[in-house]
């Protein structure tokens, strides 16, 4: 990604004072239904080719589904260190391009014009950069518990655009700052001077490093879509329907719901600090079998425990109201938030920013991208 | 630390570190001091580098010259063992404004930010990057993108442990008399505000 903003920034004078923990009222926040995410990856692909196609972004995944249980991508991401404690900054690890798994390259000439018509197949090369020993979800189906009782599910992954972002505080070049307009974290890469402080603050590690142009990048939530009132790529492309966007703080709205009212949507790894604006809401299991095959169904078969370790404590509660919901359907009553969840029509999803992109009008100097630290900063795309 | 020399040097050569042009002119031994763990003003930083070592390479020997409107200056120390692993061996020389009163060892400040020639040993994958920048410099690791059109550049060679570098720009940069020299040991995963610089600037007469 290319895109570079012309800022007005202070540098490290002011680095102290930022991320002081309070959204700003337009906050962009997210929610991923996890109990319909069926792991395809289109979210995935589709930021690929939107954002990170060009020299030194071939490792990067902006948008990823990790499989879990599994060690996730960069591989074990979750015991890099990093994020807040007591209100200080944690050192974290930097993730290297090995962890990430490398930028999958594939025999493409050798297939196509090796001669060899059917003899040769489709097969990764290893460059010696982890490609073939780790990717975006090595830990694909693998899963956890025993057979009966095993289980899986995904969880898509992307920057969380925290309140509190430390990456945005560790960075000594001021290159970094969160949008005042929408919260969304992002860094001057023209200012970037590839120090990678923000890679090991990350306590997500969802910032990745662009070797060919010795900048930082990240995940921009889809910015200059979001500008003219389209969703994010990840949230527009998502089959399932399970990525809401809006605001959280707008009280009609079903993010307000599933955050605040009906308290389902959890953030990630909460004691990390951060205060991410993405929330998932927990996936539920079904219940486990007994040795003779009869079904235990007081057990959930994805340990509590272990949702407990991604979502924090409150997931219980948030089970408890989910199957509570779904209790009531089944009983013949009516429930807002499974209606919610549903999602009938996609344009319930993004709020404002359901505007179909096949009707902007494309033409260059139409096109309002802003970029920049306020809305009144401009730079072209 | 006594006052350097700007020396004249010919010819079209005096880029390449190893011409032998520079081998009729002195250098001078640069002394290097960590940059004060208690300047760093990223409290990221602080909390990273706790305990940890940096700051102990050099001295920098350096030697400037001019070639008409043109400053070079040649720098040559002992540098990293693994010198292309995630971080970089750099080198910067830095100037202060001519009317500046603080010393050298935060690589600026607020109110006197130094202008800042920077060369970096680049991967094979950054090739296409500049050889060298110009940064303003206001602090450990506050470092910004000064003048794009700063003219600065640099050659470099590596003998052994040995980097020799030559930075060159425009010669109105020494305007205050005075430099200072940073240097960064990539293999330590120095970067930014973490590494060696000079505990005094070192005058600088034509």
């Amino acid at each position: 990604m290319s895109a570079q903003a012309t800022t007005s920034g202070d540098g490290n004078d002011a680095i102290e004072d930022r991320g002081e923990g309070v959204a700003p009222p337009g906050q962009v926040t997210m929610v991923f239904d996890l109990n319909k995410c069926m792991g395809c990856q289109t979210c995935s692909v589709a930021c690929k080719v939107l954002w990170t196609r060009e020299e030194g972004e071939d490792h990067q995944w902006w948008m990823s589904v990790n499989t879990q249980p599994g060690l996730g991508a960069p591989k074990g991401w979750e015991g890099m260190g990093g994020g807040w404690q007591d209100g200080q900054p944690v050192r974290g690890h930097q993730p290297s391009r090995e962890e990430f798994g490398g930028g999958w390259d594939f025999n493409y000439q050798e297939v196509l014009y090796g001669g060899t018509g059917n003899a040769t197949h489709l097969r990764p090369v290893d460059h010696g950069d982890g490609t073939t020993r780790w990717g975006m979800n090595w830990d694909e189906d693998q899963g956890g518990g025993e057979y009966p009782n095993s289980y899986y599910f995904y969880l898509p992954r992307l920057c969380n655009h925290c309140t509190h972002p430390v990456c945005v505080s560790a960075c000594p070049s001021g290159a970094m700052y969160k949008r005042h307009e929408d919260g969304v974290v992002l860094r001057d890469e023209s200012v970037c001077q590839g120090a990678r402080f923000c890679m090991e603050a990350c306590p997500y590690k969802k910032i990745y490093f662009n070797y060919a142009r010795n900048v930082a990048q990240h995940c921009i939530l889809c910015f200059p879509r979001l500008e003219v009132g389209v969703a994010p790529a990840c949230a527009r492309q998502c089959p399932g329907r399970l990525v809401f966007v809006g605001s959280a703080e707008d009280a009609e709205s079903p993010i307000h719901k599933l955050v605040h009212d009906w308290e389902v949507a959890l953030p990630l790894h909460p004691e990390f600090g951060t205060g991410p604006n993405v929330f998932y809401v927990p996936p539920l299991a079904p219940s486990r079998l007994h040795e003779d095959f009869s079904i235990d169904e007081e057990t959930p078969r994805i340990p509590p425990e272990y949702l407990e370790s991604l979502f924090g404590p409150k997931v219980h509660a948030a089970l408890a109201t989910l199957q509570g919901e779904l209790a009531r359907v089944r009983a013949g009553g009516q429930s807002e938030l499974l209606e919610t969840l549903i999602v009938y029509r996609w344009t319930d999803l993004f709020g404002r920013y359901t505007t179909d992109p096949a009707t902007l009008d494309r033409t260059p100097d139409r096109v309002p991208v802003r970029l920049g630290r306020t809305s009144g900063s401009t730079a072209a795309s | 630390m006594g006052t350097l020399t700007v020396a004249a040097l010919d010819g079209e050569g005096a880029l390449d570190p190893d011409d032998p042009a520079w081998g009729t002119v002195t250098a001078t031994e640069v002394p290097l001091v960590p940059v004060p763990f208690d300047a760093q003003l990223n409290a990221y930083v602080r909390a990273a580098w706790t305990g940890r070592e940096y700051g102990c390479s050099g001295p920098v020997d350096l030697t400037l010259a001019e070639q008409g409107d043109r400053l070079l200056a040649r720098l040559s120390w002992d540098g990293s063992a693994d010198p292309l692993g995630e971080f970089s061996d750099a080198v910067a020389l830095f100037f202060p404004p001519a009317a500046g009163t603080a010393p050298p060892v935060t690589i600026g400040t607020r109110d006197e930010p130094v202008s800042l020639w920077l060369w970096r040993d680049r991967l094979p994958v950054q090739q296409a990057l500049p050889s060298a920048t110009q940064l303003v410099a206001a602090g450990p690791g506050v470092f910004r993108p000064g003048s794009a059109n700063a003219g600065v550049s640099a050659r470099s060679s590596r003998s052994g442990r040995r980097w020799t570098v030559v930075l060159a720009g425009p010669r109105q940069a020494l305007a205050a008399r005075r430099v200072g020299v940073a240097l960064w040991d990539g293999s330590n995963d120095e970067r930014a505000g973490i590494g060696a610089v000079s505990a005094a600037w070192t005058e600088v007469e034509s």
